[in-house]
């Protein structure tokens, strides 16, 4: 103790012998510090998302054959729960507890006629509108009057004996009513990219056989497409706006024995009031006919896909679920799709806002590659569902090179809240990030930016992590980025939505969907623990009958998310 | 305390800013401002144990998972075999079911009873075909696989010695 007094003096003599020097700067110093901590306390929030969850984002099962990894599930439908399979719909006057169906196409567009509901279950009487998006200009469309039209285009094929119907459009009301048309009125639809070559196109028809084909007037030669299509017998001309007034009625003569070719306004306009209003009576029960789409391949043929009914709504079911509530498509939203409807993943994206109520917008010149700038000046969107190579040519173009120093300095400091785990909100500072690269975009209402990269695209239009991260902070809206592959309904695997973590390199793709597990097969599995990369198997109910091989490597992360390899 | 040496100090002047006391506050300033934006890394959660390989068995190698000392407990019922090692307590050494851990149990399952005359004691012999079970018995057997099938994995599948089927060495 003896030893202790004189030690603890020195201490005291020392701290206010360094007190002794406290002038005005340090109060400024020490105001400052307490104003940093009180400022850092006030403005800290919780991650939107606890970090355990992305840190292990999908559940392994405990088995595995050899040769594979062992099938990796969403955490909503781990091992030993069925995967998701439908939209749960509940019919008015079933049991309340009772399982929901699991729904098809005609459930998503009654609906959408229907209406949203209220909270306690009651018709809020508020219907969502589609727009389509033609430069600047949006033309609003009522779902009645599409109702219509699928009414009337049901009817004609149907007294046509059409099964199977080749849909060749842009992005339209007219290919969405096409496709509930074939739902309603008993035909499959195939829908083929509409900018393809003549003799192209002809093929594809020879190869599904179809009955009956609806085109853009003028857009196709009909003597070329009609030749070796024997069975084609119904044409129905899409004419744009400006061009209604010309007579699409002519046929070419050498074709003309054959092929009978009607109008899509004019048949409307004629047959509007037999048709009715009405969304057309259907038994649950009964099937409805599946979907055909074209997964482009590398040859310019491109490969067939049947889709049928349960792939789309397990596909729809999923995409929605993967979400959590408060982010989910409801009737405030507007979803703009600038990726082609000829994509599963941008088709069950505007099909599940249909059934959520949402309002939509198409645009005519949707694809796999536009320009993200052009194509989203016509409309105020909520959601924007677009292609990994839309998004990857606006980073490298637009994006990147008009960022300047004040955008910088916001972007390092929203990068820094994102890393935080909170999504920077539309504020002051927003503004002032945004006044570089996006200020000429109508983003105010964006919230949410959904992207889809086929397995099979170019390795340089994957995104990286930094990449999603300017989009974040830049558009001020959330992402998701989600992998298609060919013979999968919407998306093998989608990033979660809270998940602004950033890597070095290409994004992953985080957990696979609720409607499908993911296993990853390999030739090199020599009794190691785990397969860890290999080729990607994905199996459940979007998948096409059942079971289907990517041709694309894949690797689970140790965070149990999928990533691409090579 | 330098300041008290300058010459003509002007009342600003006269505050010094570079004192012990103003470079422990900035030191402390700069340390709390670190920690705010240092980049912080990712949460990682430890991995979990690796997937069981998915095994074909004979009844001569599975009897080697019997559960004794650190080894896994499995069982068969019709051919599944099913990782019971979550309930060692009952079905490993010194459980009232003792007798079924590394055998097919298919039979004695059926007959609700733990003797050993319901095992296949020959291990070379074909699997039990249970042809003779009355409905009442294979109702029971039923029962049990169901709980099998929610309780415990199933890890392999039990094929008799000298089926096509079987592992070659």
């Amino acid at each position: 103790m003896a030893s202790e007094t004189p030690l603890l003096a020195k201490l005291d003599a020392l701290i206010a012998d360094v007190l002794a020097d406290w002038n005005i700067y340090s109060t400024v110093i020490a105001g400052s510090i307490v104003a940093f901590l009180i400022f850092s306390f006030i403005t800290s929030k919780d991650p939107d998302i606890h970090p355990f969850l992305l840190a292990r984002q999908s559940t392994e099962t405990f088995v595995r054959q050899p040769g594979e990894s062992a099938p990796f599930r969403s955490l909503e439908t781990p091992y030993g729960f069925p995967l998701r399979s439908g939209l749960n719909v509940r019919d008015p006057g079933t049991p309340k507890w009772s399982a929901g169906r699991k729904g098809d196409l005609r459930d998503v567009w009654k609906t959408a006629v229907r209406g949203a509901v209220n909270e306690d279950g009651s018709l809020s009487g508020k219907q969502s509108k589609i727009y389509t998006v033609l430069g600047r200009k949006a033309i609003e469309h009522s779902l009645d009057q599409i109702t219509q039209e699928i009414n009337v285009i049901g009817h004609h094929l149907q007294a046509a004996q059409a099964k199977t119907v080749a849909v060749c459009l842009t992005d339209s009301v007219e290919l969405l009513a096409s496709i509930f048309a074939g739902a309603f009125y008993g035909f499959r639809v195939v829908i083929v990219p509409h900018n393809l070559e003549p003799q192209i196109l002809s093929t594809h028809l020879q190869k599904v056989q179809a009955e009956a084909l609806i085109a853009e007037a003028g857009a196709l030669d009909l003597s070329t497409v009609a030749k070796g299509n024997k069975r084609l017998s119904q044409v129905v001309w899409v004419a744009k706006l400006g061009s209604r007034h010309m007579d699409w009625n002519e046929v070419p003569a050498d074709v003309k024995d054959t092929l009978s070719v009607t109008v899509w306004h004019e048949l409307v306009d004629e047959k509007r009031d037999l048709a009715g209003l009405e969304v057309p009576t259907y038994d649950p029960k009964s099937p409805s006919p599946g979907m055909t789409t074209v997964w482009p391949s590398s040859s310019s043929e491109g490969k067939f896909i049947d889709f049928e009914p349960e792939n789309l709504v397990a596909a729809i079911g999923a995409l929605n679920s993967t979400l959590p509530g408060a982010q989910r498509f409801d009737s405030n939203d507007l979803v703009l799709s600038i990726d082609s409807l000829s994509r599963s993943y941008p088709l069950c994206q505007v099909l599940r806002a249909l059934y959520a109520n949402a309002s939509v917008a198409l645009n005519s010149v949707a694809g796999e590659s536009v320009d993200f700038a052009l194509a989203t000046v016509g409309v105020s969107p909520t959601v924007i569902v677009a292609s990994s190579r839309t998004m990857s040519d606006y980073h490298s173009k637009v994006m990147k090179p008009h960022t300047g120093l004040i955008s910088s300095i916001t972007h390092w400091f929203q990068a820094r809240k994102l890393d935080a785990g909170n999504m920077p909100s539309h504020g002051l500072l927003n503004q002032v990030g945004n006044m570089g690269p996006t200020s000429e975009l109508s983003f105010d209402k964006l919230r949410l930016i959904c992207i889809s990269h086929r397995c099979d695209a170019d390795k340089d239009i994957r995104l990286t992590s930094e990449q999603l991260t300017d989009l974040r902070i830049f558009t001020g809206a959330r992402v998701v980025y989600a992998l298609t592959g060919p013979g999968v309904a919407g998306a093998v695997a989608q990033t979660n939505v809270f998940d602004y973590r950033r890597f070095e390199g290409a994004s992953h793709f985080g957990s696979p969907l609720s409607s499908a597990e993911i296993l990853l097969t390999s030739a090199a599995d020599d009794q190691q623990d785990r397969v860890v990369e290999g080729q990607i198997t994905a199996a459940g109910p979007a998948v096409v009958s059942g079971k289907t091989t990517l041709p694309a490597q894949g690797r689970f992360r140790q965070d149990n998310t999928l990533e691409l390899v090579s | 305390m330098s300041a008290a040496e300058e010459p003509v100090p002007s009342p600003t002047e006269a505050i010094p800013f570079f004192t012990p006391v103003n470079f422990i506050l900035l030191s402390v300033f700069a340390v709390f401002l670190y920690v705010q934006l240092r980049p912080k890394a990712p949460v990682t959660l430890p991995q979990g144990p690796p997937p069981v390989v998915f095994r074909t068995f004979i009844p001569s190698t599975l009897i080697e998972f019997n559960g004794e000392g650190e080894k896994p407990c499995y069982l068969a019922v019709r051919g599944r075999v099913f990782d019971v090692t979550p309930g060692k307590s009952f079905y490993g050494p010194g459980g009232p079911y003792e007798n079924f851990a590394g055998r097919d149990a298919s039979r004695g399952l059926a007959f609700q009873s733990f003797d050993r005359e319901m095992l296949t004691e020959d291990l070379k012999a074909p699997l039990d075909d249970l042809k003779d079970l009355s409905a009442d018995q294979l109702e029971n057997l039923q029962n049990w696989e169901e709980r099998f099938l929610e309780k415990y994995l199933v890890v392999g599948k039990l094929v008799a010695e000298g089926d096509p089927e079987a592992p070659k060495s």
